[in-house]
């Protein structure tokens, strides 16, 4: 017997990640080949004929997983009933703008929805923010929607894991799929700190370390890191345009790890509201590493924090509290 | 034990179909998920930091079944050993451009990349033409590639196809999954043909036909069939940019399809080499309706055509002739 359909909410649907995201999604990549799916859309009134435009494209791919298409400019009508939400709008940075501006209109943004959610969202809805900045977006939209348990509120570094296992798996000439457990440490950022203290590569003669295979402590401490940090900017540079492909599979990757559950053995990077794990400061969304089970993620514990890599930790710890504050002073 | 990764080339990857049509392929929409890929993906000089902007996305996203991606300028390189051929690229129609202009263009490009693909890729390679005007784009490249069996040389009318569905479905609101069996006959031109005369619903009560369902045909005569056939012209009005989303979506339709086999019970609508069915002239690339099996797509015979319809056919067929005679002098 088929399978009730499962809400799915995306937010700034009409633009470029929306539109490589809903595919997607509408394949059963995000939550399985035998999952239907009711697409929720959601964006602003100047971008109502192009959300439309997605709609009847949707319409016309004769996707048979996808129950029901819901095309809005009204928050309320998007956010009723979902099971997930994906939250791909925001406001984007313009050349001139300052931090503070930037993150202004987004708090103000993520505040609303919050609400909204809070209102209308089926009850344990799961929520990935995208838009950036990410972890402060997921952390105004916890404070706002106080009913939604903390720990359903996420946001995305999964595309950040992704692109740590591309440059290691290029570096050593290996599978992707054969390196797993990259950890990406705090903010989706340029502070962000991708550790392969952990990582292994499947070989023949089994699982061996990945700094023990690449043999190259300088690369992986320096330009390894940087090359991560500043893909997204690296994408830009190439395309003239940002990375909707490659954050539209990783944030199917990041749903549907967390509710399908992570492979055993291997762990994935998630931003999740922190407990005081790793002495990071409580009460920031901070990527961790994590499993998933039974629709519920675990940060990973007892992992070894060099002198190094605390360090790195810290820094951008401390780098998401400065975005907590100014993200405070912004609602006052 | 793993299967053998499968070559597939996009030509004209570094557009909005490829954008859209890479993951897709990359997650194993084409040819099913337990078949691993090897993209090979061609644009031209123009477009080749944009085109490496799309392979650092596609290693970006750690896509568990891409093998590797071959991302070039270089036909040769590009046609190297490919089982599947999926031709977007082609020089659009532009503002103030003659219809012989643009098919001067791309007569070029075809004869110059039937020539590539006879050599390089693989004997039995299969060959899906996208970029329009599709039906004479393959049409040239099966005359300038005679190496290749005329049988796998097709182009797409699935998107059409799936559009009839689509409006199907919203008509008598059902789930699209539960229509089929409509045709595309013709040319993917504003003279298609689509055609409701066999198709099926399925009911609570058995599979009744569309026709009878709707109950009306006037609108299935007028107002459907126009705007299946200008629903492109539709979707660029809504979003000021083609219809990428759909457009991939079934290309990875027709090649599973006719790689997979079709379901039983049911036909899709694909460009294929006319032999005399139904009337239509020998020599031209028409949109049938087929079904697949082992790897062969073969017309469905024998289905009843009234008067309406063989008016509608025959004037397709007319275009398709007039469209062959305008290639054929622009070769000279």
């Amino acid at each position: 017997m088929a399978k009730q359909p499962a809400r799915i909410l995306v937010t700034g649907a009409a633009g470029q990640i929306g539109y490589a995201l809903v595919p997607m999604i509408a394949r059963g990549i995000m939550l399985g080949a035998d999952q239907p799916v009711i697409l929720h859309l959601l964006d602003i009134p100047p971008a109502a004929e192009a959300l439309n435009g997605v709609k009847m494209e949707l319409v016309d791919a004769a996707f048979p997983l996808l129950k029901g298409v819901v095309a809005t400019t009204d928050v309320v009508e998007a956010c009723t009933g979902v099971n997930i939400a994906v939250m791909v709008g925001g406001f984007p940075r313009k050349e001139g703008m300052e931090r503070k501006d930037v993150m202004t209109k987004n708090v103000s943004i993520y505040r609303s929805q919050a609400s909204a959610l809070e209102k209308h969202a089926a009850p344990n809805c799961k929520v990935l923010v995208v838009a950036n900045p990410a972890n402060t977006n997921a952390l105004i939209l916890k404070e706002f929607a106080p009913s939604i348990p903390e720990k359903n509120i996420t946001c995305l570094t999964r595309l950040d894991h992704n692109r740590a296992l591309g440059q290691v798996s290029e570096r050593l000439n290996v599978q992707v799929s054969d390196v797993k457990n990259v950890i990406i440490w705090g903010n989706h950022s340029s502070s962000q700190y991708p550790d392969v203290n952990h990582a292994t590569v499947k070989t023949p003669s089994g699982e061996k370390g990945v700094r023990e295979l690449v043999a190259d402590d300088a690369w992986l401490n320096g330009e390894f890191i940087s090359t991560v940090q500043q893909r997204g900017a690296a994408i830009i540079k190439a395309r003239k345009l940002s990375s909707a492909l490659s954050a539209a599979s990783s944030a199917c990757d990041h749903i549907r790890d967390w509710v399908l559950g992570t492979p055993e053995g291997t762990w994935v990077s998630m931003g999740v509201y922190s407990d005081g794990s790793y002495d990071v400061p409580p009460g920031l969304i901070f990527s961790f590493p994590v499993t998933c089970q039974h629709g519920e993620w675990k940060i990973v514990q007892g992992l070894s924090i060099d002198e190094f890599s605390r360090k790195k930790l810290n820094a951008t710890a401390e780098e998401l509290g400065e975005e907590k504050a100014l993200a405070y002073s912004c609602l006052s | 034990m793993a299967k053998n990764p499968v070559r597939v080339l996009v030509t004209g990857a570094a557009g909005q179909i490829g954008y859209a049509i890479v993951p897709m392929i990359a997650r194993g929409v084409m040819l099913g998920p337990d078949q691993p890929v090897i993209l090979h993906m061609l644009d031209i000089e123009p477009a080749a930091e944009a085109l490496n902007g799309v392979k650092m996305e596609l290693m970006d996203a750690a896509f568990p079944l891409l093998k590797g991606v071959v991302a070039t300028t270089d036909a040769q390189e590009a046609c190297k050993d490919v089982n599947i051929a999926v031709m977007v690229g082609g020089f659009p129609r532009k503002e103030g451009m003659e219809r012989k202009d643009v098919m001067s263009k791309n007569v070029s490009i075809y004869k110059a990349q039937a020539s590539a693909l006879e050599k390089h890729a693989a004997s039995d390679v299969k060959v899906l033409v996208v970029a329009n005007p599709a039906n004479t784009n393959a049409l040239i490249l099966k005359e300038y590639a005679p190496k290749i069996p005329e049988k796998n040389i097709t182009c797409l009318t699935r998107l059409d196809h799936n559009r009839a569905l689509g409006q199907i479905s919203e008509k008598l609101n059902v789930h699209v999954g539960d229509v089929k069996n409509v045709i595309i006959w013709g040319n993917h031109s504003s003279t298609q043909y689509p055609d409701v005369n066999h198709a099926t619903v399925t009911t609570s009560s058995g599979e009744k036909p569309v026709r009878e369902l709707v109950a009306n045909d006037q609108w299935l005569n007028t107002e459907f069939i126009t705007t299946v056939q200008q629903r492109g012209a539709a979707i660029i009005k809504a979003r000021k940019l083609s219809s990428a989303l759909s457009a991939a979506s079934s290309a990875c339709d027709h090649i599973r399809d006719w790689v997979l086999g079709t379901p039983k019970g049911t036909w899709v609508s694909m460009g294929v080499y006319s032999d005399g069915s139904y009337g239509i002239q020998q020599g031209l690339i028409y949109s049938f309706p087929v079904t697949c099996d082992k790897g062969q797509w073969s017309i469905v015979q024998g289905l009843k055509i009234d008067d309406f319809s063989r008016g509608k056919l025959d004037a397709t067929a007319k275009e398709l002739i007039e469209e062959k005679t305008l290639a054929y002098s622009c070769l000279n």
